[in-house]
C-alpha cells in the first residue's frame, strides 16, 4: 500500500473552492435521487387518490391529476370505516404504550439502581433483544387459542397485554441505559427527606428521566402502531380492526375501478404518522441513535 | 464500546464511591421486576414453550383437544417438496433483502453525514424523508408498491420501464420469477431507513478527533472509510445485520398484501406459509412445526450474534 505524503503542496484557494463546490453539487445531486426515491411512492399513492376512475387506468399515466377528485376521500371516509380504524389503532397505541411504561419503569428502576452483577445485566440485556426479536407470530398462536378459552378474542384488553409483553422488554432496556444517567443523588436526597423508594421514583427521578422516557414511548409508539400480526389474529370483529388490517380489508374489497379509494384509505391511514414523524424528527432521530449506540 | 454519548456522568463518579458503585439500594429488587416478569412468563415464555409443544402433535386448529403426540410433523416438512421450496424462498428473499439494506443503508448514512459536515441545507430534510419509510406500516407499504406495480401501460413503473425503452407491460407480480424480484425491492425499500439511522448512530460513536488523525498521517478518504469509521463501527454494523436479518424472516405483512405469497408459491416466504398453514389450512401441528424452524433460524441468528460481540468485547 502505497502512503500518501503527508504534506502537500498547498493548492490554490480559487481550486479548492470550486472542487469543493463541484462536490457540494454531487451531494445535492445524491440527496435529491434519495428524496426522489423514498419520497415518490407516497407521492403516486397521492397521486392516485385524487384521480377519477377513469384517470387511473389512463395509459400513459399522469403524475398530477387533472381536476383533483379531493370528493375522493370525503367518500371512504363516508363508505368506509376507515375513520373508526384510526381510533381503534390511536385508543390500542395509546393503552398499550402506558401500559408498558407502568411495567417497564419499575423494572428499569430496579435494574438501574439495586444492586446486581454485571454479568445478571448482560443476559438480561441479551434476553431482551431476544424477546424483542422474538417473531410475534409464534406468540400469536398459543395466545389465539388460550384467548378463544377466555373469551378474548375481539377484546382489547388480551390485545393490549400482548402489545405490553411485546413492547416492554425493549422499553425497559432502553429506560434502565437513560436511568443510569440520573444522578443517584437525587434519589438519596429524597430519602433523606423521608420519601418512600416509589416516592423518590415518581416525584423526582421520573422528571428527570422524561425525556427518555418520551424517546421510549415515541419508538414503541410507532412499532404498536405497525403491528399487524397479532390484531389480524387476535381481532376478527371488523368494527374493532386497527388501522393497519383495516387497509387489508379494504384491499380485499377494492377493485381494479376503485384504485383511488384504496389509495385515498393508504393516505389516510399513513398520514398520522407520517405527519407525527416529520413534527418529531429530531427527536426519532435521537431517540433511535441513543437506543442503538447503547446496545 | 466506545461512544461518544456525552450524557453520561457515570463512570467515573461511581468508582470513587465503591458502596454506591453497587446501586445505593440494598434489599431484593424482585418486587419491583415482579409485574413485568409475570407479564413476559404469560405472554412471551409460555407461548414459545406450547408452539414447541404443539409442534409434535397433528393437531387442528378447529377440532381442539383430542389429538395425538407425534413426531410425523417434522418428518413429513423434511419429506415433502414445499417446505424445502418456502425455505429456498425465505433464504433468497432474506440474503437480497439484508444484503442491500446493509449497503444501501450505509451508504445513505455517510452521504447524510458527510452533507452534514459540509453545512449543506436539506440534510434533515432527507433524512426525515428517508425515515418516513419505517414509520408506514408493512400491509400499508405492501399496498402500495400493489398499486405501484400496476402491470398494464397505468403502471406508473411499467410506464417508466417503456420511457427507458423496455416492455411497458412488464408482470411485476403476475410472473413468478419477476414477483421475488419484486417483493424484495419492495422490502429494500422499507428496511433501509432502519439500517440508515443504526448505520448513522454508528458513524456518530466515532470521535472527530480520530479523523483528524487520519488526516494528518495523510490517509485517503476511502483508506479513512475502510481503516478507521467501519472498523469503529463493526458492533452497530454487526447489531444492523442481526436486525435486518431477523426482522426479514419474521416478515411476512408486506409481502400478505403485495402478494399473498403468489403467484402460486412463488412469493411464500416461511413466516407466510407459518400463518397459512395454522390460520388457513387449520393444520395447527405442521404450522407449530415450521414455526419451530423459524424460531430456531432466529435463535441461531441471534446465538451467532452474541458469540460476534464476545469476542469484538474481547478484543477491545
Amino acid at each position: 500500500m502505497t502512503r500518501r505524503t503527508p504534506i502537500r503542496p498547498a493548492p490554490q484557494a480559487g481550486r479548492v473552492r470550486a472542487g469543493r463546490r463541484r462536490s457540494d453539487a454531487a451531494y445535492y445531486a445524491a440527496m435529491l435521487l434519495l428524496v426522489l426515491v423514498f419520497a415518490f411512492p407516497l407521492v403516486w399513492v397521492a397521486s392516485l387518490s385524487l384521480k377519477t376512475g377513469s384517470e387511473v387506468l389512463q395509459s400513459p399515466p399522469s403524475l398530477l391529476p387533472d381536476d383533483p377528485q379531493w370528493g375522493n376521500y370525503a367518500h371512504v371516509l363516508q363508505t368506509t370505516p376507515v375513520g373508526r380504524y384510526l381510533v381503534n389503532s390511536l385508543i390500542l397505541v395509546a393503552a398499550s404504550v402506558s401500559g408498558a411504561l407502568v411495567l417497564s419503569i419499575p423494572a428499569a428502576y430496579a435494574l438501574s439502581r439495586f444492586r446486581a452483577r454485571t454479568r445478571g445485566r448482560r443476559t438480561f440485556s441479551r434476553a431482551v433483544l431476544a424477546a424483542q426479536l422474538l417473531s410475534p407470530l409464534i406468540i400469536a398462536v398459543p395466545v389465539y387459542r388460550v384467548f378463544v378459552t377466555l373469551h378474548l378474542i375481539n377484546d382489547y384488553v388480551g390485545l393490549v397485554l400482548v402489545y405490553i409483553a411485546i413492547s416492554a422488554p425493549f422499553l425497559t432496556w432502553f429506560l434502565k441505559n437513560y436511568l443510569d444517567t440520573v444522578p443517584t443523588e437525587l434519589d438519596e436526597a429524597g430519602r433523606v427527606d423521608g420519601c418512600s423508594r416509589l416516592r423518590a421514583l415518581v416525584l423526582l427521578v421520573l422528571p428527570a428521566a422524561k425525556p427518555g422516557i418520551v424517546s421510549a414511548a415515541i419508538l414503541a409508539g410507532v412499532t404498536t402502531w405497525s403491528q399487524f400480526v397479532l390484531p389480524f389474529i387476535l381481532v376478527d370483529a371488523p368494527e374493532l380492526a386497527p388501522v393497519s388490517v383495516g387497509v387489508v380489508n379494504l384491499q380485499s374489497t377494492s377493485g381494479e375501478i376503485t384504485t383511488q379509494y384504496l389509495a385515498a384509505g393508504s393516505m389516510l391511514a399513513v398520514a398520522p404518522v407520517v405527519v407525527l414523524f416529520v413534527v418529531l424528527q429530531r427527536h426519532i432521530v435521537g431517540a433511535l441513535t441513543a437506543g442503538a449506540v447503547k446496545t | 464500546m466506545a461512544t461518544t454519548v456525552s450524557t453520561r456522568p457515570r463512570p467515573g463518579a461511581g468508582r470513587q464511591r465503591p458502596a454506591a458503585r453497587r446501586g445505593p439500594v440494598s434489599g431484593s429488587p424482585w418486587l419491583w421486576l415482579m409485574p413485568l416478569g409475570t407479564v413476559l412468563l404469560l405472554v412471551l415464555v409460555y407461548p414459545v414453550i406450547e408452539i414447541v409443544r404443539l409442534s409434535f402433535t397433528d393437531a387442528s386448529l378447529v377440532s381442539g383437544e383430542p389429538y395425538s403426540v407425534t413426531a410425523d410433523t417434522y418428518a413429513s416438512l423434511l419429506r415433502g417438496t414445499d417446505f424445502r421450496h418456502t425455505l429456498q424462498v425465505t433464504f433468497l428473499f432474506v440474503l437480497a433483502s439484508v444484503v442491500f439494506q446493509l449497503l444501501l443503508g450505509l451508504a445513505i448514512a455517510l452521504l447524510i453525514n458527510g452533507a452534514e459536515k459540509r453545512g449543506l441545507r436539506g440534510v434533515v430534510a432527507t433524512r426525515a424523508v428517508v425515515l418516513t419509510a419505517w414509520a408506514i406500516p408493512g400491509v400499508i407499504i405492501g399496498v402500495i408498491w400493489s398499486l405501484l406495480y400496476q402491470e398494464t401501460g397505468s403502471g406508473v413503473l411499467n410506464h417508466g420501464l417503456s420511457l427507458l425503452g423496455f416492455s411497458g407491460n412488464t408482470p411485476f407480480l403476475s410472473d413468478p420469477d419477476n414477483a421475488l424480484v419484486s417483493v424484495v425491492v419492495a422490502n429494500i425499500w422499507r428496511g433501509t431507513a432502519l439500517s440508515m439511522i443504526l448505520c448513522y448512530a454508528g458513524i456518530k460513536t466515532v470521535p472527530e478527533q480520530v479523523y483528524e488523525a487520519a488526516r494528518i498521517d495523510g490517509a485517503s478518504r476511502l483508506q479513512t472509510l475502510f481503516r478507521v469509521t467501519l472498523p469503529m463501527m463493526l458492533p452497530i454494523l454487526t447489531m444492523n445485520l442481526v436486525l435486518a436479518t431477523v426482522e426479514t424472516f419474521n416478515s411476512f405483512d408486506m409481502v400478505l398484501s403485495l402478494t399473498g405469497g403468489g403467484p402460486g408459491t412463488a412469493t411464500q416466504v416461511l413466516a407466510l406459509d407459518v400463518y397459512d398453514q395454522i390460520f388457513r389450512q387449520l393444520n395447527l401441528g405442521r404450522g407449530a412445526a415450521m414455526a419451530v424452524v423459524l424460531m430456531v433460524i432466529n435463535i441461531l441468528v441471534i446465538g451467532l450474534y452474541v458469540r460476534l460481540i464476545e469476542r469484538q468485547e474481547r478484543q477491545i
